[in-house]
């Protein structure tokens, strides 16, 4: 028989039972839909947070006092003694770099912040000018904080816009002078609200230079220091340039945790491509039973097909033959099934992003190519017994009717 | 061109043995009409299905055109079936979901035959057999003669040289099984060699040679050399 032939007596006989044909698409299709949208959904988790994360800006190093444990125990650790502080000499330190475009040294803390008789608990952060663009924040009105050096405590403030609206309400904050601890400074900026930015919300928090932080908050040590590599390529020698740094200027130890962009976000890729590979492989159980239906219904098929395949024995079709007809009719069935389950499952998707627009539900083209393996296969697979079955049907006993 | 030599066919039947032949001789050649009757259970169809190659002998061979057919493997067998052998059953056995010509054209499919091919000797045969414009009719739009004879034209698109036909009219009224009849005999001038296994004594009085089987073996087997067609 010609393999056209094949497969259009496959097909004519799928449409002749029409019933049994739709169960068996609807169930392949599903199978297939549940893998591409489960998919996305976990690629839209993976992509979402790599975008949060890269609006942090991309070659950014964050160096921490303390050395973290992931990274073995250091003999000053296992002394019990408490790793050296970072101090903006640090910071000035690591600004002089080659591998280095800006470094940010941060502190922060909880103050009560007053105007007229208003008063508020605020997050302090104490930071420099370089701090907005290397965090790519915005300003909404007025300036941020202007160049100065770094030991420099001008008594200016940029404030959120939550902030704003607590302490000012519907008066204008720009100009207006506000008590931070024992201390006045004049509202100089507010900050646009850039979303949700890791972390720390933009809204609710008050920036004021460093120095000045320093003094109110009496601590002369950082929390941290952002540091920007001149490009993605310079983010290993930038890291190194940086450890060297604090080893010289903490007399041999390497006592700081540097933490990059890419290291974190790597954890997070791990993370949710193990997720989307779990949800994939439930996903595929159900083509899998979708597998175990299209045999069943593929046997009942071959019970009540008993006298057409007599016949076409009968006619001269050897068991190689029928049992290629069968294949041919699970095999169309499957790559139809895949399809349709494909078509609906990126329907799917779209109509999640469509509804959660920041969400980018794309499904990764390896879980649509699986899908449809997983499917063309089972359902070949699990046709593979019946279409023995009929294969293996005598004749005589098929044209009977005992 | 046929010959079987002491063939028995044994069924196993819970722990019983029924035997439907036991031991049958018989040579049968290119050409001849031949009716098969005898009473209900004698092994008529066994008889027919083993000359079809839709059975196996539990013991004996069959030599077809001087080869033992027994021994072909299941493919060689199919092959026969398709090139040499038509079958006609009383029940007709059409698919019901192909059209009488998609029916027709089923043993060339199998064969292989090129599309074109085979549309043009299914015209002509359909033609041949008074449904060329009952071609694109499903079998439950015909007639069981209608149907009957599309069994006909099926069996012999092939051009087999031999037809094997069980009871063809046994679900007929008397003027279909009479058409019926007519178009097989008909064959017969074209050299196919025809084996129809019948009840009706009409029938089997046309033949040229008439094989009586009784429990299994066969009782008489007679020639009628001037025969009252
Ligand atoms: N597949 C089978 N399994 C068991 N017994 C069978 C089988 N086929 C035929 N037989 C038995 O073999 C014997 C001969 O049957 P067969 O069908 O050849 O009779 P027949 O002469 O064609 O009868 P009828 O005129 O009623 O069609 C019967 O006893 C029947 O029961
Ligand atoms: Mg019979």
């Amino acid at each position: 028989m010609r393999v056209s032939d094949i497969f259009q007596f496959a097909l004519a006989s799928l449409a002749g039972y029409r019933t049994r044909t739709i169960l068996m698409l609807l169930a392949m299709s599903i199978g297939v839909a549940a893998v591409v949208i489960l998919t996305s959904l976990g690629e839209g988790a993976r992509r979402y947070v790599a975008n949060q994360f890269s609006s942090l800006g991309t070659h950014l190093l964050i160096v921490l006092p303390g050395r973290s444990e992931t990274a073995g125990a250091s003999p000053s650790t296992l002394m019990g003694e408490t790793p050296r502080d970072l101090t903006l000499g640090d910071a000035e330190a690591l600004s002089r770099s080659r591998h280095v475009r800006r470094v940010a040294p941060i502190s922060v803390g909880m103050s009560a912040v007053s105007w007229s008789s208003r008063e508020r608990d605020v997050i302090i952060l104490g930071a420099n000018a370089d701090f907005i663009d290397i965090r790519r924040w915005k300003m909404a009105r007025g300036r941020f904080l202007p160049r100065s050096n770094l030991d420099e405590a001008a008594p200016v403030a940029v404030i959120g816009e939550k902030v704003r609206k607590e302490l000012f309400g519907a008066q204008n904050a720009l100009g207006q002078w506000l008590r931070i601890g024992d201390y006045r400074f004049r509202v100089i900026g507010i900050l646009g609200s850039s979303g949700q930015s890791i972390g720390v919300d933009t809204e609710e928090l008050i920036i004021i230079p460093v120095a000045s932080a320093q003094t109110i908050f009496n601590n002369p040590s950082l929390f941290r220091i952002l540091v920007e590599a001149k490009s993605r390529a310079a983010m290993p020698l930038a890291e190194a340039a940086v450890l060297d740094t604090i080893r010289q200027r903490h007399q041999g130890e390497e006592d700081v945790t540097v933490i990059t962009q890419n290291a974190v976000l790597a954890t997070f890729d791990r993370i949710f491509v193990a997720l989307t590979l779990t949800v994939a492989g439930i996903a595929a159980i159900s083509l899998a039973v979708a597998g175990i239906l299209i045999m069943n219904v593929m046997l009942v098929a071959v019970t009540q097909r008993r006298a057409e395949i007599g016949l076409l024995k009968a006619l001269g079709a050897p068991g190689r033959e029928i049992l290629e007809l069968f294949l041919a009719e699970a095999l169309s069935l499957s790559v139809v099934g895949a399809v349709a389950g494909l078509l609906l499952g990126q329907l799917g998707s779209l109509v999640i992003r469509q509804m959660f627009p920041e969400f980018p539900a794309f499904a990764p083209w390896w879980a649509s190519v699986a899908g449809i393996t997983v499917a063309v296969v089972t359902g070949t697979l699990f046709s593979l017994l019946p279409a023995r079955r009929a294969a293996r049907l005598d004749p005589i006993d098929a044209l009977s009717r005992r | 061109m046929i010959r079987l030599q002491g063939i028995h066919r044994e069924f196993q039947v819970g722990d019983q043995i029924v035997h439907a032949l036991n031991g049958v001789d018989v040579e049968i050649d290119t050409g001849e009409y031949i009716a098969v009757t005898g009473p209900s259970g004698s092994g008529k169809s066994t008889l027919l299905n083993l000359l079809g190659l839709l059975d196996r002998p539990s013991a004996g061979t069959y030599t077809l055109d001087g080869t033992d057919v027994t021994s072909l493997t299941d493919e060689q067998q199919a092959d026969t079936r398709n090139k040499k052998i038509g079958f006609v059953f009383q029940f007709f056995h059409l698919v019901p979901r192909l059209t009488a010509a998609e029916n027709v054209e089923l043993p060339m499919t199998l064969a292989g035959f090129p599309p074109d091919e085979r549309k043009e000797r299914v015209a002509a045969s359909l033609a041949d057999i008074g449904l060329a414009e009952r071609a694109h009719h499903r079998p439950d739009q015909l007639s069981g003669g209608q149907r009957q004879r599309v069994a006909i034209a099926r069996a012999t698109i092939m051009r087999p040289s031999l037809l094997l036909a069980d009871e063809p009219t046994g679900n007929l009224d008397s003027r279909s099984g009479a058409e019926v009849i007519r178009i097989l005999e008909a064959l017969i001038e074209l050299g196919i060699t025809l084996v129809v296994v019948t009840h009706d004594e009409k029938i089997a009085s046309r033949a040229q040679r008439r094989i009586r089987i009784v429990d299994g073996g066969i009782e008489t087997d007679v020639r009628v050399q001037d025969n009252a067609r």
